[in-house]
């Protein structure tokens, strides 16, 4: 809330979705695609086999050229995003977990000096170290996902964390055994799907034990993969999982995500098993590409569920999806927002945010929302404000009305106790924080944007109050 | 409103550490990071300029130079980005008020340098393995690209370094974002950065070529190898790298006479230390560079400069960090940051680390006392 305003036209959700999706696409495959070309190796030199070599070997071409170029910029870019739309979320994660992330780091050194040598001493070294370098690779890189799953479980359900803040309290929380269970299995799914396309170079007459070979792991990862996501719906809180599950859900997006990935697990499912195991010389680019869209289908609607689930909040119960901690509402509430964001009192013109009187209250209004709304809600893009506004101005005080009763239901909860969405009208939805000022000026503002022009009668409002 | 008035509210976490212990790991680390990213800026630099001037010739010491840059170059991007990660968690704990609106207040810049590593990475890959860099021109568009991106980063990262360390500029860069180079030490700076990397880039190009030629000996290798072109090689980048160090021991006296707070860093006994045993190595490495002619001739001078030049990016590392706390010194003053130390979780990753280096030694002496070829080889 105090930091710089910098929203993207797109929306800052957008910008993190495509990073991050992408990053964990190709950062899975660095785990699941190590382990399938160390075993294939170890296979290889077992059957002396020539045509798993290969396999191998361009597999271990595609570990340099996108894990440890793409993933890791994008490892680091999902840091760089964060830090750009939620500081305070990612201040409040490094703060608690630097030295989970420092440990990470050490194995994340492991393997990419594995995966380098590993491509680079094909045909140099004798076979025995060089199956142990990519041996050494892969078990890096599974550990680098058991840390990170403990911070990313963390932000969903930090579990006992909220009582004592200890740092593997949060992070061996409920989530977390069914969540790596799934990551383990998502990870073979997204090797199968990387690697059957140079599995498609290998001779005609080969190809379908080679195919077959990969077809193995991705039942693997089926199987790990259902496990694993059906356990961690079990394992989610009720109030997070009324969101999406159940006669009473209260979010039709991520209803409609989880059947969307539920569908795509089922068709990775059916299009693997067909390609590879059941007609392995039917497999063809096409049918390649199919598999790879619906493996990558399946894991980017989980990772919208999972961020989905996680609203309102950034940190469950801890910090909400705009920056505002939990235990600072009464503070907020009487001192006024802006008080608490000085660089959007700045941008408003304010000079002094405790006094608001004078000042234009559409400049105010939109300085609040930049502050309160902006980190989900754009104007008229993803999320956009306009599209959500009706022509009835006392809708939008109702709402925001609401929002604002919501902020007393967050600070009845007991500290260190889930807050119960299901009795929440906006149970999405961060509450309204602020003085009386600032929230009819926000629905000032709101107003503004319904009428012609309004897109930029903020900018240009010189008006006071 | 001035910069300390817009400063964000301290976290409310405490930190899992004592302070001095996370400026000591930033230091550290950040001094690996900058050993790799001085041979990655540096080095693409100087691969490209030799690349050019040599017009691509076929055989000409200059595109073999280029070659073997990029040859390592890939490799040296990797733990860049690699060793760069431990600095950025790190100053993220101690810097969190001041960090997070440096990146915010050039947002849009700060996100393009990702794209920026991506494309420079990429093309560093299209020249090793498309460019047939000894083959001809081919290549050069790649070579020049990246080292092109890699400038373009290196200009960002100085930017953010500026912006986080004097709050006090914040309104008037938040205006106008691009007056962050018009601050008087941004040239300075960013030469001081380029001019280093250049200079350890030469220094082990010349290291290399020397052992190399060395190891060829006077009627040239079993494997055909020409000891003539290790030593063009080598006489080559000795006189970048002498270029180099001259122009930044220049500079450097520049950069510490426009420095806001160079008294400060005079006058603080640990950093004046520091400060004069930097200058002192450098001076040192300058005479040791101008006293050679030809460095094959000369093998001991050429580790000596090398780990000269280590030792001075050492030294370095700490000074930087030294203008930096004296830099925020006007806001750090006025807060206490709590911490409630993890010495637990401090040990293991100190314990992991031990294990991480120890384990990419043997995978790198098991390459090398394994050595295979044909049926036996993997």
């Amino acid at each position: 809330m105090d930091y710089p305003l910098w929203h993207l036209g797109i929306g800052g959700g957008i910008l993190m979705g495509i990073v991050a999706v992408t990053h964990v696409i190709v950062a899975h495959f660095a785990v699941g695609g190590g382990l399938l070309i160390a075993a294939t190796e170890t296979m290889a030199i077992r059957k002396q086999d020539r045509e798993m070599r290969e396999l191998a070997r361009r597999g271990s071409l595609i570990l340099l050229l996108i894990p440890t170029v793409y993933g890791v910029v994008t490892g680091v870019g999902i840091w760089f995003v964060a830090g750009l739309i939620s500081p305070a979320a990612i201040s409040a994660l490094i703060h608690n977990y630097v030295w989970g992330w420092a440990m990470e780091w050490t194995f994340f050194v492991i393997e990419i000096a594995a995966a380098l040598i590993y491509w680079a001493t094909w045909g140099k070294v004798t076979k025995g170290v060089h199956v142990a370098i990519g041996w050494i690779y892969f078990v890096a890189a599974w550990i680098s996902l058991v840390i990170i799953n403990g911070i990313i479980t963390f932000m969903l359900t930090p579990g006992d964390w909220l009582q004592t803040h200890k740092f593997w309290d949060g992070f061996f929380n409920p989530t977390y055994w069914p969540s790596l269970v799934l990551r383990t299995g998502i990870a073979l799914l997204m090797a199968a799907a990387f690697l059957v396309f140079p599995a498609l170079r290998a001779k005609v007459e080969a190809r379908p034990q080679v195919m077959r070979w990969i077809g193995l792991w991705l039942v693997i990862g089926l199987a790990l993969s259902a496990t694993g996501y059906f356990w961690w719906e079990s394992a989610m809180p009720d109030e997070a999982r009324v969101l999406f599950l159940g006669e009473g859900a209260v979010l039709p997006a991520l209803i409609a995500t989880r059947s969307f990935l539920l569908w795509a697990l089922a068709a990775t499912a059916v299009v693997g098993i067909v390609i590879l195991l059941a007609l392995p010389k039917a497999a063809r680019l096409p049918t390649a590409i199919i598999l790879a869209l619906a493996a990558f289908a399946f894991f980017g609607g989980y990772e919208r569920l999972r961020e989905g689930t996680r609203k309102p909040f950034l940190i469950h119960d801890y910090m909400f999806s705009n920056g505002l901690l939990v235990q600072d509402i009464k503070t907020v509430n009487q001192e006024g927002v802006l008080s608490r964001s000085p660089w959007a009192a700045r941008a408003a013109g304010v000079s002094d945010p405790s006094d608001l009187e004078g000042a234009d209250p559409v400049k105010v209004g939109h300085a609040v929302f930049q502050v309160e709304c902006a980190a989900c809600h754009t104007v008229n893009g993803y999320q956009g404000i306009r599209p959500l506004l009706g022509e009835d101005p006392t809708l939008v005080s109702a709402v925001i009305e609401l929002l604002h009763i919501q902020a007393d239901d967050y600070m009845n909860m007991d500290p260190g106790h889930r807050a119960n969405l299901e009795n929440l009208t906006y149970p999405f939805m961060p509450p309204f924080v602020g003085t009386d000022t600032e929230r009819e000026d926000l629905v000032q503002y709101l107003i503004s944007l319904a009428e012609p022009g309004g897109s930029s009668q903020a900018a240009q409002s010189g008006g006071a109050r | 409103m001035n910069g300390f008035d817009l400063l964000p509210a301290l976290d409310p976490t405490p930190n899992p550490g004592p302070a001095w212990l996370f400026h000591g790991l930033l230091v550290l680390t950040f001094f690996l990071h900058v050993l790799f990213m001085n041979l990655t800026l540096g080095g693409t630099l100087m691969a490209a300029l030799a690349q050019l001037t040599a017009r691509g010739k076929e055989g000409d010491y200059r595109t073999v130079l280029a070659a073997r840059m990029s040859g390592i170059n890939s490799y040296g991007i990797a733990f860049t980005i690699t060793t760069g990660i431990a600095p950025l968690l790190f100053v993220q704990v101690l810097y969190q008020q001041t960090f997070y609106p440096a990146t915010l207040l050039i947002g849009s810049v700060w996100l393009g340098l990702l794209v920026l590593l991506i494309f420079g990475y990429y093309t560093s890959y299209l020249y090793k393995f498309k460019g047939a860099p000894t083959k001809g021109f081919g290549g050069t568009f790649w070579l020049v690209s990246a080292a092109v991106l890699f400038f373009l980063i290196a200009m960002i990262q100085v930017a953010v370094n500026l912006i986080h360390s004097q709050p006090e500029t914040w309104t008037a860069i938040s205006d106008h974002p691009w007056s962050v180079l018009g601050d008087p030490t941004y040239a300075v700076r960013l030469l001081h950065f380029v001019f280093g990397a250049v200079g350890l880039s030469a220094a082990v190009t010349a290291w290399w070529a020397v052992r190399r030629a060395r190891s060829t000996g006077e009627g040239g290798g079993e494997t055909g190898e020409r000891r003539d072109l290790d030593e063009d090689i080598a006489r080559y980048a000795w006189r970048w790298a002498l270029a180099a160090v001259f122009l930044q021991v220049v500079d450097g006296f520049l950069f510490l006479l426009m420095l806001p707070v160079m008294t400060g860093l005079m006058t603080t006994p640990a950093s004046a230390i520091v400060l004069t045993v930097g200058i002192v190595l450098a001076v040192g490495l300058l005479m040791m560079l101008t006293r050679v002619r030809n460095p094959v001739e000369q093998p001991g001078a050429a580790t000596g400069v090398l780990a000269a030049m280590v030792a001075i990016l050492a030294v370095m590392a700490i000074t930087r960090h030294q203008v930096r706390v004296l830099y925020l010194e006007p806001v750090t003053s006025q807060l206490e940051r709590l911490s409630a130390p993890q010495w637990g979780n401090f040990v293991l990753f100190a314990v992991l680390l031990v294990v991480a280096l120890a384990t990419v030694a043997w995978m790198i002496r098991a390459v090398l006392q394994h050595p295979a070829t044909g049926d036996d080889a993997a």
